[in-house]
């Protein structure tokens, strides 16, 4: 490691190869710190030219290897154990911004909204809108195939993903895109593949025009029951909200105690965030049919904002409710399950259900429109009673999930956080059809390793890990 | 997830233990990140909020040494800026927490020399008197703007900030006043009154325009917050008692701050004396006085002056222990609006730190220097004469930067301009 330590320092410099274990301990987790895992160093390229380089002398001695972005992941997908952990975040600049074709180029460390502000002037902005936009990069929401609120009608990362500059692990560098010319949809493959087929060097994005109008609602309701059959009514009633989402009172008492209080009501047993956007003619026509139907199932207010500064405070909220909640408990379990949306009212009792039994403090803050369930729960890792509780609380609820017909991540990834599920959601032969494809890109699964497919389930990965060990002490 | 669970703490009751709920709030998000100037400059984990709070939570676990040489490197790298706080969703006080952790590392590990001299000497009359009668020397004489041009960098940036402070001859005038606000007295500032004593009488004037009637207060002393940043926690309460009993005997209803920094001390006084018997109710209620200048001027309108034909365009750059500490945002502005001579606009990061951050720019100078990069840059874009911000530290920081850079820009207080703009208005004098 030393040699290997030393060549790296002098690619990059050597204030940016951290080696010394005190250092390592801010890498050792992303944003779901209940999960901590050393690197063996860390090092962070500024320039491209610095990160090929990097990356071919990691191939040379078969080095793994774990791309992190900003650490704002919620699976545990960045952490390197034992592995060399490649942080992105001085590859920052945006490249090219092509206005009458509207799409950026860009390099993985720039943050989602600084992409969004540079382009604004342009009435532009980048669609995709993860909860964590103001710190999350680019090259994450790539790996991880990123959401948001308002990706229900825009659509996730991977529609606006145009075209990528690919290092493989083995150091070969391909641009990967969607295929429109035919061919395969390489960059359909690349997006979400959480790390594992190899690194983004430059990115190039579709950019949306603003809409000509957006109407922001809230509408809040005496149970969750009701608002979620509103969920369901407004989409079986063809209308497509830019965004539609959910949040319980539990999730609304810790937004209103933290300093981004959007005024929601504390007594409510939750509210709708409904968004809707697009050409001014028709909206406010949509908007009635909303505040009809919300009504119809049982709201007993709907409140409207067409400001800029009003619409912000509603969504403020909404943005930074995973860390108000931190304001309630020392630790967060964080979830991210997808169910049938029909489903939604009767998952949400459940939950509830599950919560009391295991005397755990479920909080729900969702993507309700596309069925994206969050359900949180706060809780101190301090006591292990407890979380113990919280950990088969979990268990149970992910389980329900699957068992209605959902998937276990809609979009945080599968990371180290949900591998246990994934082989109640996947055969052996899916698994290993997944491990086939890696193999593609990353023929010694250097990148990423131990993340996505549980190793056990991948029937070649044990084979391989003991090539390598065997490899190594040679 | 026994991760974080913490069985012992490896320090008992030290400052940082009982800060350690504050710790605890932090979620790990990272929406502290973009916020932090010192991680968008070094670009390493370890020196932004998040990282400095893993190794704060490290040290009571015991997994780092109190005197870690690269530990303690990345928290005194910390500006103290603040700015992660309007930042933080889950209200993690990292000012607080930073202090506790810079007073339990002081007590392993003795302050760099630079440091401990420049905090004994604010922390004494007797050679802070001396010291800046030495600078204001050194400055009217023109040599610490010659000398901008002989000295090395470490040592031309100081003589920059110092020439950088220099104002034209003013004459004074006499405000007229119409007592309709309620009394008030100025806590007069180490560097404010030794560097910038015209900055202070303006400031008098400007509140008596406005209705208050101006008290003297005899024997205070510097508000202890460049000792409170730097991990010196006893001085600044010693120096906190003693203004505290000052300001009891001015009896003036308002204690008014024209230096952002002193103001977010003196408001956090209660803070800082609450497990002291004797003095946390005494300390609560001084805080419970102090306020902000433009915060006082909002509230009483301020009295606008007429509107110039072609008003000048200044920047305003809001000082973190204003914006952060204080939360004070649109006041500043407010006193800007009612100056008829100009028109002013925030820099587009105007809630980013300067580098400045009390004595950070004299003992962490290239890490300053890297962070106040950015900001002259964009005061170059503005195309202005004149960037206002309201904290002696901030003005010198801005000002030499901009003197060393060639530029003709100068940095003035809001209080300045507006009281200038009394000055020429028949009605106000």
């Amino acid at each position: 490691m030393a040699s290997l330590a030393t060549d790296l320092s002098a690619l990059v410099g050597p204030a940016h190869v951290i080696t010394r274990a005190s250092a390592l301990l801010a890498y050792e987790s992303d944003a779901l710190p209940g999960y901590r895992k050393r690197p063996s160093l860390a090092v962070f390229p500024g320039t491209r030219d610095e990160l090929i380089a990097v990356l071919r002398r990691l191939a040379q001695d078969g080095v793994p290897f774990v791309a992190r972005g900003a650490g704002t992941g919620l699976s545990g997908g960045a952490l390197a154990d034992g592995a060399v952990l490649l942080g992105l975040h001085r590859l920052k600049r945006i490249l090219a911004v092509d206005v009458a074709a509207r799409t950026a180029t860009v390099e993985p460390g720039v943050v989602n909204a600084t992409l969004s502000r540079a382009v604004a002037a342009h009435g532009l902005h980048y669609a995709p809108d993860p909860s964590s936009q103001s710190a999350c990069t680019l090259g994450g929401n790539l790996a991880e195939n990123a959401g948001g609120p308002h990706c229900l009608k825009a659509g996730v990362t991977l529609t606006h993903m145009l075209r990528a500059t690919v290092v493989l692990p083995e150091g070969e560098i391909v641009t990967l895109d969607r295929g429109d010319d035919g061919g395969y949809d390489l960059l359909g493959a690349f997006t979400g593949s959480e790390g594992c087929f190899g690194v983004a060097v430059d990115l190039t994005v579709r950019l949306l025009p603003d809409p000509e109008r957006v109407i922001t609602l809230l509408a809040d309701f005496e149970t969750v029951r009701a608002a979620a059959q509103a969920t369901s009514g407004i989409i079986a009633a063809g209308i497509l909200p830019a965004a539609l989402e959910l949040m319980d009172q539990a999730t609304i008492r810790a937004v209103e105690e933290s300093i981004y209080a959007a005024g929601y009501p504390i007594d409510a047993a939750a509210v709708l965030l409904i968004e809707l956007d697009g050409a001014a003619a028709g909206l406010d026509a949509d908007a009635a049919a909303v505040d009809r139907l919300v009504r119809e199932a049982g709201a007993r207010s709907v409140r409207s904002a067409t400001d800029p500064a009003a619409r912000a405070k509603l969504w403020q909220g909404r943005k930074k409710a995973f860390g108000a909640m931190g304001r309630v408990s020392p630790h967060l379990v964080v979830q991210d399950a997808v169910v049938p949306r029909t489903k939604l009212a009767q998952l949400l009792e459940e939950i509830a259900a599950i919560g009391a039994r295991h005397r755990v403090r479920v909080c729900n803050v969702f993507h309700a429109g596309d069925g994206n369930l969050h359900p949180n729960i706060p809780y101190d890792a301090d006591d292990p009673d407890e979380a113990g509780r919280v950990h088969a609380a979990m268990a149970e609820i992910m389980a329900r999930c699957i068992a209605v017909g959902g998937t276990i991540t809609g979009e945080h990834g599968v990371g180290l956080d949900k591998l246990p599920y994934m082989e109640a959601l996947f055969t052996a032969e899916t698994l290993d059809a997944m491990c086939t494809l890696r193999d593609v890109f990353d023929p010694r699964r250097r990148a990423n390793p131990g993340k996505v497919v549980p190793v056990r389930a991948c029937r070649e990965w044990l084979g391989a890990v003991s090539a390598r060990v065997a490899g190594a002490q040679a | 997830m026994s991760a974080q669970t913490m069985a012992h703490c490896a320090l008992p009751g030290s400052p940082l233990e009982q800060a350690k709920s504050g710790i605890d709030a932090c979620v790990h998000c990272g929406f502290c990140l973009p916020a932090c100037p010192t991680y968008l400059a070094l670009e390493d984990e370890n020196d932004s909020p998040r990282g400095r709070l893993v190794l704060m939570r490290a040290m009571l676990e015991g997994r780092v040494a109190p005197d870690d040489a690269d530990a303690t490197r990345h928290l005194d790298r910390c500006l103290g800026c603040r700015a992660c706080e309007t930042a933080c969703p889950s209200g993690v006080p990292y000012g607080a927490v930073l202090e506790a952790a810079r007073e339990t590392i002081a007590a392993h590990r003795p302050l760099p020399w630079m440091a401990r001299a420049v905090l004994a000497v604010f922390a004494h009359e007797w050679l802070l008197r001396p010291a800046l009668l030495l600078a204001r020397a050194l400055r009217e004489s023109g040599l610490a703007r010659l000398s901008t041009r002989l000295l090395p960098p470490r040592l031309a940036m100081p003589a920059a900030m110092l020439a950088s402070t220099s104002r034209p001859p003013a004459e004074p005038w006499v405000p007229r006043h119409q007592h309709t606000g309620g009394t008030a007295t100025l806590l007069s500032g180490c560097v404010m009154e030794g560097l910038f004593p015209e900055l202070n009488r303006a400031t008098e004037r400007v509140l008596t325009v406005n209705g208050y009637r101006m008290h003297a207060t005899e024997g205070q002393v510097c508000c202890g917050a460049l000792h409170a940043h730097a991990g010196d926690a006893d001085t600044a309460r010693e120096l906190a008692k003693t203004n505290i009993a000052a300001f009891e005997a001015s009896g003036a209803e308002v204690v008014v701050m024209n230096s952002a920094g002193c103001g977010a001390m003196c408001r956090s006084y209660g803070h800082l004396l609450a497990s002291d018997r004797r003095w946390a109710r005494r300390a609560a209620a001084f805080s419970a006085r102090v306020q902000d200048v433009h915060a006082l001027l909002a509230a009483a309108g301020p009295r606008p002056t007429p509107r110039a034909s072609d008003p000048e365009a200044v920047a305003w750059d809001a000082p973190c222990h204003l914006e952060h500490g204080q939360r004070i945002t649109a006041p500043p502005l407010q006193v800007l609006e009612a100056t008829g001579s100009v028109t002013a606009r925030p820099l587009p990061a105007s809630d980013q730190c300067c580098g400045s951050a009390g004595i950070f720019n004299l003992v962490q100078p290239e890490v300053a220097a890297r962070v106040l990069a950015p900001k002259l840059k964009e005061i170059a874009q503005a195309g202005v004469r004149t960037v206002t911000t309201a904290n002696p530290g901030c003005l010198m920081q801005i000002g030499g930067g901009l003197l060393l850079s060639g530029s003709q820009v100068i940095t003035r207080h809001p209080v300045e301009l507006l009281d200038a703009a009394y000055a020429q208005d028949p009605t106000t004098r």
